[in-house]
């Protein structure tokens, strides 16, 4: 089914506009008792992968200190940026509505026409995690080790697929520096988040996939073979994976998120969200959930996270450049 | 060939619209066979519809088909357009009025517009089946209506 | 032997008072939201999710897993009696299921499709029971060149729902795939057809969309009519299939199940698919193809034990693999991990208690369904007793209610008040709508698969034909294009008389 369902459940945010005379002083006072119905938190992959899992453990937190429910709303595509230009679009500034901002958000308008800007269309609310993205290939294939796929590579040019979940993201991004480095060429198909990116490496109709972990029970079980982690260091998981550096590439992927609203929100209502949020991460509970997945809490206050998009995009925008993605009318 | 064919201004209708298709899919892009763009299948999706509009355009100038006027002839063509009016203005009313306020007065409406139902019938039907609703919805399946300016409901 | 012990072993669980009532309230609310239109069971099971958290894992799963599959038993219910499709699994229902209330048979009509959606379902758990470990591999088996395939051989046999003429059916299959890929296209969100406006960013809803070319559309074309007062007849003969109607479903019914949950097990628009294909193989079966669209109780039976099985099929994927192949099921596998269950490869092996149990309530859940359902066929027919002046009113309440709660967007009712007035064009002019929604949902599908596929091949189109499941399916559908040319023509002198006939 289409994601667009998702929407259908799901309650509330849009309501605000029912309040069409809106007054300053209303709003003050809408922005004291905030929040008074569920709050919709935009999660732009579908159910079931990593992201999701962590932020609904995160958001079931949140919702506690918050005092109502988040309803999580799985609207997937465009890697990732679909759920958030859509709430950039259409949602009101009211806090209802909020979304994850993965770093596809930054990184996709400098190679092509997007609906938003990244610098604009948002309230950056708080800071939260980062992923930890592998490689995987499935165990009945050829693939042992990243060797082997770089030695296959080589003999059939252009013959290794991946799967990952859309352009421009950091897996993307990410296995383009890789191959540039090796000087092979690897095919990026895009799909749709992780259970669509298990399906297709399991079924072996991509030779590899690129993913953050939602890969991890199907390496458990031994059905997917992890290849490398993107990390810094080894995974306590893995720890007989070898990481990018360890492989000889000079790099370290995380691909950092957190959580943003509409342009235009009353910042003490920012101050709600991110307290609450900020509750939520350093909850030991959601500490243990992360490191299940290779996680680690990386807050960033309102303040700070303004700030590191600004790096983030101007750091993006080089790597961007001199892999000759960026956008031609620029 | 009558020119108040139905079929015939179907079939140009249907060629209109294919046109725009094909042209939307030519704009966004067609991409290339092994990177298809955003306007590959819509592009073919369109000429299709070309095809298939010409085939109807072809059957009504061969075989002919019905007129307009044998369409709405003896029927009460007024009907469907109040019953759409009424709709438009409930919608541009159902925010501000909220759920409860706009489906009592929007069902008062068509229970006597359709073909008057007595008052004595409509009032009850038309004040218990949204309350009932509403009951249902926001308070067993938490689903939130909105209340309108006076905050009912 | 083992299979047992577990079976046993999960009906202890099931039977436990507490995941009883669990069951029970799951079902309930299932049948709630199945049989209001447009408010499926994705809302119920994300708004009721937080509640299940204060129970154990089991009965909140069961619970959630109970919305689901009894809204699969709601669903047929406004498809028979007023043509409104509760979603897109329904749509086919609508087609002999209306025609057969029109006529005084909705109790038949309900009555088969209740106890072909027990059967069906409990057959699809047994099935679940036996071979779920190894049919995780059709589900992975199907890759982007598959799906593409399937996709098309689902748009061929939308040629079968249709009884008037074909390229007008096949016109409007193309624009309802062009209507789905409204919005940003989900490999590289570009805008598409959205007229710069912010509204179609997120695509057209099929809530809308259905609500309006059906329900609508439907109350518009009949509001008209000065003569014809009577919306369904008023003499209802029986409530409950006789031994004919009987005899004529066992068939449809068994047909329809294999397929529902084979398909059902494919990620994305298996159970769609699986509905419309049990209608296109019972018409091309049947003895009397001419008859279906005219209200034959096979073209009921068929498509709804389909997708009531096809809801046992879902489950493989999510409890054998950990993916999920719809949205339903994306919910529920948020379900088992905010209960801190993992589901995959490892889950059944790890947690035998609470899979079986899962399976066991299955059961129990369709036993309950039926019971809660028999009796309200008596009710739902009687509604049909409502003279059409007050039955008209409702309908559109209920198809503004449907389309509001599914996405809290006023602008969606403006969406379905647009495909009310286009649906009803299209009847006047004998365009049926079926083949534009089911295109609706197949067709992004359909477009996603044929890029993704092309990608892999590098363009080489012959990978079509080379990939065993896909070949298979383009050559039935090419089988299925050509096989009816002969009595198509041969048929054509009838339609044409039966077009001008109703002018």
């Amino acid at each position: 089914m289409r994601t667009r369902y998702l929407r259908s459940g799901i309650v509330a945010s849009v309501l605000a506009a029912a309040m069409s005379v809106t007054t300053l002083l209303s709003v003050e006072a809408r922005a004291q008792d905030f929040p008074t119905k569920p709050v919709t938190l935009i999660v732009p992959w579908p159910a079931g992968g990593s992201t999701d899992i962590t932020l609904r453990a995160i958001a079931e937190v949140a919702s506690k200190h918050l005092g109502q429910p988040i309803v999580i709303e799985n609207k997937a595509g465009g890697n990732g940026t679909v759920g958030p230009a859509t709430m950039a679009a259409s949602a009101k500034p009211d806090g209802y509505t909020i979304a994850q901002i993965p770093i596809t958000v930054f990184r996709l308008p400098m190679m092509q026409q997007t609906t938003w800007d990244a610098d604009k269309d948002f309230t950056y609310i708080v800071h939260l995690t980062g992923y930890t993205f592998g490689v995987t290939a499935s165990a009945e294939g050829p693939f042992k080790t990243w060797k082997d796929v770089v030695d296959y590579a080589k003999a059939n040019p252009g013959k290794v697929t991946y799967a990952s979940p859309g352009a421009g993201g950091s897996l993307h991004i990410g296995m383009e520096q890789v191959a540039a480095k090796d000087g092979i060429k690897l095919t990026m198909v895009p799909f749709k988040g992780g259970a669509e990116t298990n399906a297709a490496v399991l079924g072996q109709h991509t030779m590899l996939q690129a993913d953050s972990t939602g890969w991890k029970p199907l390496v458990d079980a031994g059905k997917l073979r992890l290849l490398m982690l993107w990390t810094a260091e080894r995974s306590p998981n893995y720890p007989n994976v070898p990481t990018l550096k360890e492989l000889g590439y000079p790099f370290v992927f995380d691909s950092p998120f957190g959580l943003a609203g509409p342009k235009g929100m009353d910042p003490k209502v920012v101050k709600v969200l991110h307290d609450a949020f900020k509750k939520a991460i350093d909850d030991p509970s959601i500490k243990a959930t992360l490191a299940k997945y290779d996680m680690v809490a990386n807050y960033k206050n309102t303040e700070d996270y303004v700030k590191f998009v600004k790096e983030v995009t101007d750091s993006e925008r080089k790597v961007v450049d001199s892999l000759g993605l960026g956008k031609k009318t620029n | 060939m009558r020119i108040d064919n139905t079929e015939l201004w179907s079939g140009l209708a249907g060629l209109a619209l294919s046109a725009f298709v094909v042209w939307s899919g030519y704009t966004l892009g067609l991409g290339s066979i092994n990177d298809p763009g955003s306007g590959y299948v819509m592009f073919y999706a369109g000429l299709l519809m070309i095809l298939f509009s010409l085939i109807i355009l072809y059957s009504a100038i061969k075989d002919g088909g019905p007129t307009f006027l044998s369409l709405w002839r003896n029927v009460l063509w007024t009907k469907p357009l109040i019953v759409i009016a009424l709709l438009i203005a409930f919608t541009l009313l159902f925010e501000t009025l909220g759920f409860l306020v706009s489906t009592i007065i929007l069902l008062i409406a068509l229970l006597r517009v359709i073909d008057p139902v007595a008052w004595s019938r409509a009032i009850p039907i038309a004040i218990l089946v949204p309350l009932v609703a509403w009951y249902v919805l926001q308070k067993l399946l938490l689903i939130q209506l909105p209340s309108g300016a006076f905050g009912i409901g | 032997m083992e299979t047992l012990n577990l079976v046993a072993q999960g009906f202890g669980v099931a039977l436990q008072p507490i995941n009883l009532l669990h069951c029970f309230i799951g079902v309930f609310i299932g049948t709630l939201v199945g049989v209001l239109p447009g408010i499926g069971p994705v809302s119920a099971m994300s708004l009721l999710l937080p509640v299940t958290l204060a129970g154990t894992p089991e009965s909140g799963i069961i619970m959630m897993a109970g919305i689901y599959y009894g809204a699969m038993y709601g669903g047929s219910t406004t498809s028979i009696l007023v043509n409104i499709p509760g979603e897109a699994a329904s749509v086919v229902t609508c087609i002999d299921g209306h025609q057969m209330a029109k006529q005084g048979r909705a109790g038949p009509a309900l009555g088969i499709s209740a106890l072909g959606s027990f059967i069906a379902g409990t057959f699809a758990i047994i099935l679940l029971m036996l071979i779920a470990p190894r049919l995780a591999e059709i589900a992975i088996a199907f890759g982007p060149a598959e799906y593409f395939s399937l996709m098309v051989l689902g748009l061929v046999m939308l040629t079968f729902l249709t009884q008037g003429s074909m390229a007008k059916a096949l016109l409007m299959a193309c624009l309802g795939l062009v209507l789905g890929l409204v919005g940003l296209d989900s490999i590289n969100a570009q805008p598409r057809l959205t007229f710069g406006s912010i509204h179609f960013i997120d695509g057209i809803g099929i809530v809308p969309l259905v609500m309006g070319l059906f329900g609508v559309a439907e109350v518009l074309y009949n509001t008209e009519q000065s003569l014809k007062r009577e919306v369904v007849s008023a003499n209802i003969s029986n409530m409950f299939p006789n031994k004919d109607d009987w005899k004529r479903s066992a068939g449809p019914i068994g047909r329809g199940t294999v397929l529902g949950f084979f398909l059902g097990v494919l990620p994305g628009g298996g159970a769609v698919v699986s509905t419309f294909a049990s209608y296109a193989l019972e018409k091309r079966l049947s003895s009397y193809p001419e008859r279906f669209g005219k209200g034959v109780i096979e073209g009921v039976a068929g498509p709804e034990a389909a997708n009531n099985a096809a809801a046992g099929g879902a489950f493989i994927p999510l409890m054998t693999l950990g993916i999920p192949p719809n949205v339903v099921m994306a919910l529920l596998l948020g379900a088992f991990i905010i209960h801190g269950l993992q589901p995959g490869p490892l889950m059944i092996a790890q947690n035998p208690k609470l899979f079986w149990g899962i399976i066991a309530s299955m059961y129990i859940g369709n036993l309950m369904l039926l019971v809660l359902n028999l009796p309200l066929i008596g009710m739902w027919v009687r509604l049909l007793k409502l003279p059409y002046n007050v039955l008209f009113p409702l309908i559109l309440l209920f198809t503004i209610i449907g389309v509001y709660a599914s996405g809290n967007n006023v602008f969606d009712i403006y969406v379905m008040i647009f495909f009310g007035i286009t649906g009803y064009f299209m009847r006047k002019f004998g365009f049926e709508p079926a083949p534009l929604v089911l295109a609706f949902v197949l067709g992004p599908l359909l477009e996603n698969n044929l890029r993704k596929a092309l990608i892999l091949s590098q363009g080489d189109l012959a990978t079509f034909l080379q990939r065993p499941i896909s070949a298979a399916c383009l050559i039935i559908a090419v089988g299925l294009l050509l096989s009816p040319m002969l009595p198509t023509i041969r048929k054509k002198r009838e339609v044409v008389a039966l077009d001008s006939e109703a002018s």
